[in-house]
């Protein structure tokens, strides 16, 4: 109300550890004093314990090696067959026109709804989770190909085309680099999708990997291995963020200046 | 695309024509695929469990609609989806302003929300599974789950950026803390909230199927996996279709008119385009 506490010390960053504190606080008290079966919630102890165990025969590092491989294979193929097709689209107005309902009928529906038929197709395991991976990607990056050729000011084309760029150069000097903004903004919500996608298809369609080891876990009501996964897919997700993606952005598209920030 | 836009009135004449050509045009689209994939199957010559023709998903959705299962289904989709949905976005609301006013509290909560926003809410269904069985707890869990978080933090976006000489003048002017935060702090919000949203319903929708896949007994997402176990893969596919309108229908009818409303009038557009 008064105008004196207008900027104060900001916070402390330690403050941030209080929350984590209190879950274990609580956990540790809440058998204490409440009767549940140990299944639903075990103690902080046996997950602790399971980390170890699962670190030490190899079984932890060999699901999330699994899980990230099958993610970057599916990156992979879903951005080299986005991009050429992308451009090939976004050059054509007609065809853009043409291929515009579809293209966002099929985006509408990729990803985890191709995985019963990916099953019948593929049949349990890599095939079936790189296609759903693959597939979410290819159309979140198509889409953003699309938007980065088409918001390509028309006076830098002229620019290119006035000063004798045609055909080759143009792809090269304007339209890939054109594109490659929108494509790299789009990055990080598409791998939001995919990685999504990598744990839900584990989950039904897979053989290894977090996302099967966690939902493999319920028959046996292992809530043990399932928290394990859980943190493990978070703590996956923070570094990507941070590391990738992050990276991504600063190199490319600040330098660039379009990040309004 | 959009069905209630304003034409600049000088430009109205050959606009119009030239949507009506797009239209056309994605018309032809959408036949050119449907002929294709009807002409593939004998190309193909496999069974309709693995590549079912437009033809059986036609008769399978007449058979689905007869039965009156797909009706069903898809109400018990939407009500949980928009069930889900508005309790996610209500949490995030509430969140958001109560962690944005407070740097405190911000500072103190963030780390946690980074962290719990981490592990997507795919991973949660699991876990969600032992503590309340397969049914409309898990699945309603995971939709406020996958809505929360982008809500919030839009929230959170729109309630640190609000003018600050707004609040004092309302602050100067007797206002009391509601007033402030009913006539300055919410209204500057909104955009965000509105973008949160719609990157929220995005991921729910997706969201709301894998929870019918592993966790309903009904709904498009349990049409969608049953179909192919019970060998009845055109169901499969008319799940799919169903799904995808369902999500354009939504866009269109909801997300879209909704951004326009708020964004526009603030005069973020192109921003907002450009996102999307």
């Amino acid at each position: 109300m008064s105008p004196k506490g207008r900027q104060p010390l900001a916070p402390p960053t330690w403050l941030g550890t209080l929350p984590f504190l209190a879950i274990l606080v609580l956990w540790w008290l809440l058998p204490r004093v409440m009767q549940y079966p140990s299944y639903m919630l075990p103690p902080i102890s046996a997950i602790v314990d399971f980390a170890w165990e699962s670190i030490r025969d190899g079984s932890l590092l060999k699901n999330t090696a699994a899980s990230l491989a099958r993610l970057f294979i599916g990156f992979a193929i879903g951005m080299a067959l986005a991009v050429p097709l992308g451009l090939a689209i976004a050059l054509n107005r007609y065809v853009a026109d043409m291929f515009r309902p579809v293209l966002s009928f099929l985006q509408a529906i990729a990803g985890i709804a191709w995985v019963p038929l990916t099953i019948i197709w593929f049949g349990i395991g890599n095939g079936s989770v790189i296609f759903v991976i693959a597939n979410t990607i290819f159309f979140a990056s198509l889409y953003n190909t699309v938007i980065g050729v088409q918001s390509i000011p028309t006076s830098l084309y002229r620019a290119v085309r006035s000063h004798g760029g045609s055909g080759f150069a143009l792809l090269t000097n304007l339209i890939l680099p054109g594109a490659l903004v929108q494509l790299l903004l789009g990055v990080r919500t598409s791998m939001a999708y995919g990685w999504r996608a990598l744990v839900a298809s584990e989950m039904i369609a897979g053989s290894s990997g977090l996302g099967y080891m966690t939902m493999e876990a319920v028959q046996w009501q292992r809530t043990d291995v399932i928290i394990l996964g859980m943190i493990v897919i978070g703590l996956i997700w923070m570094v990507m963020d941070r590391t990738l993606f992050t990276a991504i952005e600063r190199r490319t598209v600040m330098r660039w200046g379009l990040l309004q920030r | 695309m959009t069905a209630s836009v304003t034409l600049p009135r000088a430009a109205t004449q050959p606009l119009v024509s030239r949507r009506s050509a797009r239209v056309l045009r994605g018309a032809a689209g959408v036949l050119l695929l449907l002929v294709a994939w009807q002409l593939s199957v004998p190309l193909v010559g496999l069974s309709p469990y693995f590549y079912p023709a437009p033809s059986d998903v036609v008769a399978s959705f007449a058979d689905l609609i007869r039965k009156g299962i797909l009706p069903v289904y898809f109400a018990d989709s939407m009500g949980r989806y928009f069930a889900g949905l508005a309790a996610g976005a209500l949490l995030g609301v509430v969140f958001g302003v109560a962690i944005g006013l407070n740097r405190t509290v911000a500072v103190t909560l963030s780390p946690l929300l980074k962290f719990l926003f981490a592990i997507v809410e795919v991973a949660w269904i699991p876990i969600f599974v032992v503590w309340f069985g397969y049914g409309l707890k898990t699945i309603l869990l995971a939709l406020i789950y996958v809505v929360f978080f982008p809500v919030l933090y839009n929230t959170l976006l729109g309630v640190r950026t609000a003018p600050q000489i707004l609040v004092n003048a309302l602050r100067s002017l007797g206002a009391t803390r509601w007033q402030v935060l009913r006539y300055a702090i919410l209204p500057s919000a909104l955009p965000g909230i509105i973008t949160g949203l719609r990157v929220g319903a995005g991921f729910a929708f997706r969201g709301l199927v894998f929870a019918e896949i592993v966790a309903a007994k009904s709904g498009i997402g349990y049409l969608i996996f049953e179909g192919t176990q019970t060998q009845q893969t055109a169901r499969t596919i008319v799940g799919m279709i169903v799904m995808g309108l369902t999500w354009l229908a939504i866009d269109l009818c909801y997300l879209r008119p909704l951004e326009r409303a708020t964004i526009q009038r603030w005069g973020l557009t192109v921003d907002a385009e450009q996102r999307t």
